[in-house]
């Protein structure tokens, strides 16, 4: 008899869980597809409404504010991306030790790629996360940072705070043992270089000039940022057009791992989306610059936020700030 | 002449089935040489049952990752198991002959799927109803152990349609004959009598699910503290290795393989309970 | 949810199909029943759910995957070179056959002369045969992360291969061992001991007798084995972003600088990490897919042949 009322109940509970799921599941598929159509329309209203911004976000965000609880996304420890987010933000704060630690609360959802973070803020309204300016796209709502727009051309000037550069490192004595290696670089630092930079939505940096292809030979061996690699991929793709007898291998593993190989010299090339540590240039390593760019505080395109300050910014990360209420 | 071309060709096959004792061996060595320093540089305590984990900081406890794996990998068998036993009794005693010529390929499609791919399904579709549901992000220890138990499936339904394909049909057509219903007859007489085969369904699915990483990646939250509730967010150990071994290097990098490790162990007792359970069937 | 019950009784209907059951039973004697026991009732509709579940979920995967993959299907992903621009996965292909044709080619002798000496040669009880079975089984549950962190430190560090193709088939054929291994044993068990009589009756001996009449009667089962493993390598992701690397290209040489080769799968994650070219991820998904179909058709016919030939 026993039995048979637990056996009831539990398939009471089940043919519950299965409707809910269904219904859930009905009502989320047509909000997504409801918020898919409304994409392309929204993102030209915020391009639109960016450009008036400036006069009229006051009196907007205060209209039309969200009254829930802040999830927060951000990317995995190691990551050039987020190291230079913490420290810009100055999320990365003395400890009692007086280290230096990266303060970002415990319970901030991590994802270990730039897309992880534009899906889970695109899927979900009260987030918040931060990507490279080079990989944003209208499934979320990049933020005005201070009041400055994220755009290259205020980078460029130095009014948005939140841009780090691109960095290429290598060893001295390996680079001036492989002609083909130091002819990228000089490629990467020519005008068509920087050109290329330019047209992918990075910020050129000053170049040195037109670059003749000197008819190299050679292989070179790239390691490092996943953030780097796409724009670099182009580069050396340009590169190998102009000298066809260079074979390049990139591998997107990590700013971490891209410096680790450098120093130890099982690439040629380490990139990273970070500046490099004082001790890893102690250990040899030369450190180039080769664009900036850009980080953008991005939320879903349904929050009407337009505006956020740094100090902001910084108490979300912290945990000082919990809901998207306590926002100025 | 041909007595040494034989004695060749034997030792040739010992060698062969010697392989597989030899992987065994450089992949226990290998983890544990890299692994075991680290373990012993941050303190066994400090590591296993630290909770504090944050690399750049220093701190290197994986002990919330231990409890994530566990609590996920538990979820996930509470989910996938039930509905894979009976989705194998659909199969075995339900399901009628054209209808298992398209059931079965599914099953076996199902066990194919990428795992990356799971993550992205289990990322537009089952966050967002969890979202819907339990409020918060929808990345879940929930999340991900509804999505593990979706991807064990397959193993549950595999092997306990196996095992209960092999009970012997008097034991159902008995229980006919003695006036129960098809249901009783399955339930009561086939299905106590796959017990082991069952078992065994339970424990490959605990060994997949546990060891499973691109999918929870992407569902699971990542964070790096003890879960307060089935709703927040957790980091399994294999999510650990691959989210941040692309950065680590020194202490940071031998912690990670460190984890390898004591995953590892995991696989080798769920490994060894498996054989145990083998042996007591012989 | 609502068609659930109507789709139980059209089941219920089939099931008593004469073939089945020593005696029919109508369905109105069904219905009878299940007033009588309702237990009996909600098992069978537990046991319908399931069902509908597990495929229902296969149905809405394969589903989603087409709806997101199908219309970024271009030609010029398909193109001979990747390029940023065109994005093409073709290098991928070729590399996910390379890696696949190079890793059984190490791994099916190996397994196949393993399951031979387990079968043939090894006497019942013998202590080294219990480790090999221990061990094989072990192999088999290790996570393919693990066996991506030992690839990483044994292939690619100590030997200083760096990213390389062989790192990743090595660290792949390890992973399908004990899958060729244990399909081989089956189907050498399943060869009748009547065979080995009559070669070993007319003067062959203990070797020809494995080539000549065993191994060829297990072709059939070995070959089942061989397709299982080829889903699991084409599948396989975690074990060899660590081994074979990222490289877009298909490379010159095995080992050393240059030779990283991405398959098919770890070529999707990659697009789709970025978040530059997630359509063209889904786009590979869907070509993942249809590979996985084909290879799952294949092993089934395979399978069918196996249980015509016994039956």
């Amino acid at each position: 008899m026993t039995t048979r009322k637990i056996t009831l109940s539990a398939a009471a509970l089940l043919m519950v869980a299965a409707l809910a799921g269904c219904s859930g599941n009905t009502s989320s598929t047509s909000s997504t597809s409801s918020s898919a159509a409304e994409a392309g329309s929204s993102a030209a209203d915020t391009s639109a409404a960016d450009s008036s911004a400036a006069d009229s976000t006051a009196s907007d965000s205060t209209a039309s504010k969200l009254d829930t609880d802040i999830t927060v996304v951000s990317r995995e420890d190691g990551s050039g991306t987020r190291g230079a987010f913490v420290e810009l933000m100055g999320i990365e704060q003395q400890n009692e030790a007086g280290e230096k630690e990266d303060m970002t609360r415990g319970d901030a959802e991590i994802s270990n790629s730039t897309n992880g973070v534009m899906m889970s803020v695109a899927g979900n309204v009260d987030a918040i996360g931060y990507i490279s300016l080079g990989s944003l796209n209208d499934t979320v709502k990049a933020l005005d940072v201070n009041g400055v727009e994220c755009s290259v051309a205020d980078i460029k000037s130095g009014d948005y705070v939140v841009a780090r550069p691109f960095n290429v490192c290598y060893q001295q004595a390996k680079l001036d043992g492989n002609a083909a290696a130091k002819d990228l670089i000089a490629f990467i630092e020519s005008d068509d270089g920087q050109k290329i930079i330019a047209d992918n939505g990075y910020i050129a940096i000053d170049s040195t000039g037109a670059y003749a292809p000197s008819g190299v030979t050679g292989a070179i061996s790239l390691n490092g940022s996943t953030s780097v690699g796409p724009i670099m991929e182009k580069l050396c793709e340009a590169y190998k057009a102009l000298n066809p007898d260079v074979s390049i291998d990139i591998q997107q593993t990590g700013s971490g791992a891209g410096i680790t190989s450098a120093t130890e010299g099982t690439c040629d090339i380490g990139m990273s989306s970070r500046e490099l540590k004082q001790e890893e240039l102690d250990a040899g390593l030369t450190e180039m610059k080769i664009a900036d760019d850009g980080i953008a505080v991005i939320v879903n395109l349904e929050n009407p936020i337009e505006n956020i300050t740094s100090d902001e910014v910084m108490k979300i990360y912290t945990g000082e700030i919990n809901n998207w209420s306590e926002l100025g | 002449m041909q007595k040494v071309k034989e004695g060749i060709m034997h030792a040739l096959f010992l060698i062969c089935a010697c392989v597989s004792i030899l992987a065994v061996v450089l992949i226990c060595v290998y983890l544990l040489a890299s692994g075991v320093p680290a373990i012993g540089e941050i303190g066994v305590t400090d590591f296993l049952f630290g909770t504090k984990w944050k690399p750049s900081s220093g701190y290197y406890g994986i002990f919330p990752m231990i409890i994530g794996s566990i609590l996920v990998t538990g979820i996930a068998v509470v989910i996938g198991v039930p509905i894979g036993i009976l989705c194998a009794v659909f199969m075995s005693h339900y399901c009628p002959k054209k209808l298992y010529r398209f059931v079965k390929p599914a099953i076996n499609l199902l066990a194919g799927i990428p795992s990356i791919v799971y993550g992205f399904f289990g990322l537009v579709v089952i966050v967002p109803i969890m979202k819907e549901l339990f409020g918060g992000s929808g990345k879940s220890l929930l999340t991900a152990g509804i999505l593990l138990g979706i991807m064990i499936l397959p193993t549950v339904i595999k092997t306990t349609e196996s095992s209960l394909n092999a009970v012997p049909k008097s034991y159902y057509e008995g229980a006919l004959a003695l006036g129960a219903t098809h249901e009783r007859s399955v339930f009561f007489a086939s299905l106590p009598a796959a017990k082991s085969g069952i078992l065994a369904a339970i424990i490959l699915g605990v060994g997949r699910a546990i060891g499973e990483t691109m999918a929870v990646i992407l569902v699971a939250g990542n964070q790096t503290v003890i879960p307060k509730s089935i709703t927040s967010g957790i980091r399994t150990m294999t999510s650990n290795i691959v989210m941040e071994m692309g950065y680590a290097g020194g202490l940071h990098r031998e912690a990670l393989i460190a984890t390898g490790v004591v995953l590892f162990v995991f696989i080798l007792i769920i490994n060894l309970c498996f054989s145990a359970l083998k042996r007591r069937k012989d | 949810m609502t068609d659930a019950p109507t789709a139980a009784m059209t089941n219920e209907k089939k099931t008593t199909a004469p073939e089945n059951y020593i005696n029919r039973v109508t369905l109105g004697a069904r219905l009878k029943q299940y007033a009588r026991s309702p237990l009996s009732l909600i098992l069978m509709i537990l046991v319908m759910l399931a069902a509908i579940f597990s495929v229902g979920m296969l149905i809405f995967i394969i589903a989603y995957i087409l709806i997101n993959g199908v219309p970024h299907l271009t030609a010029e992903q398909f193109d001979w070179n990747y390029t940023t621009e065109n994005v093409s996965m073709m290098p991928a292909m070729i590399n996910t056959l390379i890696m696949t044709a190079l890793t059984l080619v190490i791994a099916v002798p190996i397994g196949v002369f393993a399951a031979v000496y387990l079968v043939e040669y090894a006497k019942r009880g013998n202590k080294l045969v219990k480790i090999i079975r221990v061990t094989t089984e072990t192999l088999s549950g290790i996570p393919s992360i693990v066996f991506g962190l030992f690839g990483y430190l044994m292939f690619n560090i100590s030997f200083g291969w760096g990213f390389s193709m062989m790192a990743g088939v090595i660290t792949l054929a390890m992973m399908i061992l004990p899958l060729i291994i244990r399909t081989t044993e089956e189907a050498l068990l399943a060869v009748p001991d009547s065979y080995r009589e009559g070669s070993f009756g007319l003067g062959a001996g203990k070797m020809r007798t494995v080539f000549r009449v065993i191994l060829p009667t297990a072709v059939p089962g070995i070959m089942s084995g061989v397709i299982l493993s080829i889903g699991r390598i084409v599948g396989e992701s975690a074990a060899l972003i660590f081994t074979s690397g990222s490289g877009h290209s298909i490379p010159g040489s095995l080992v050393g600088s240059g030779s990283s080769a991405a398959t098919l799968t770890v070529h999707m994650y990659i697009l789709s990490n970025e978040g530059l070219h997630v359509n063209e991820a889904f786009a590979s998904a869907v070509v993942l897919l249809a590979l996985t179909f084909l290879i799952n058709l294949v092993s089934d016919l395979i399978e069918r042949r196996i249980a015509k030939k016994k039956g």
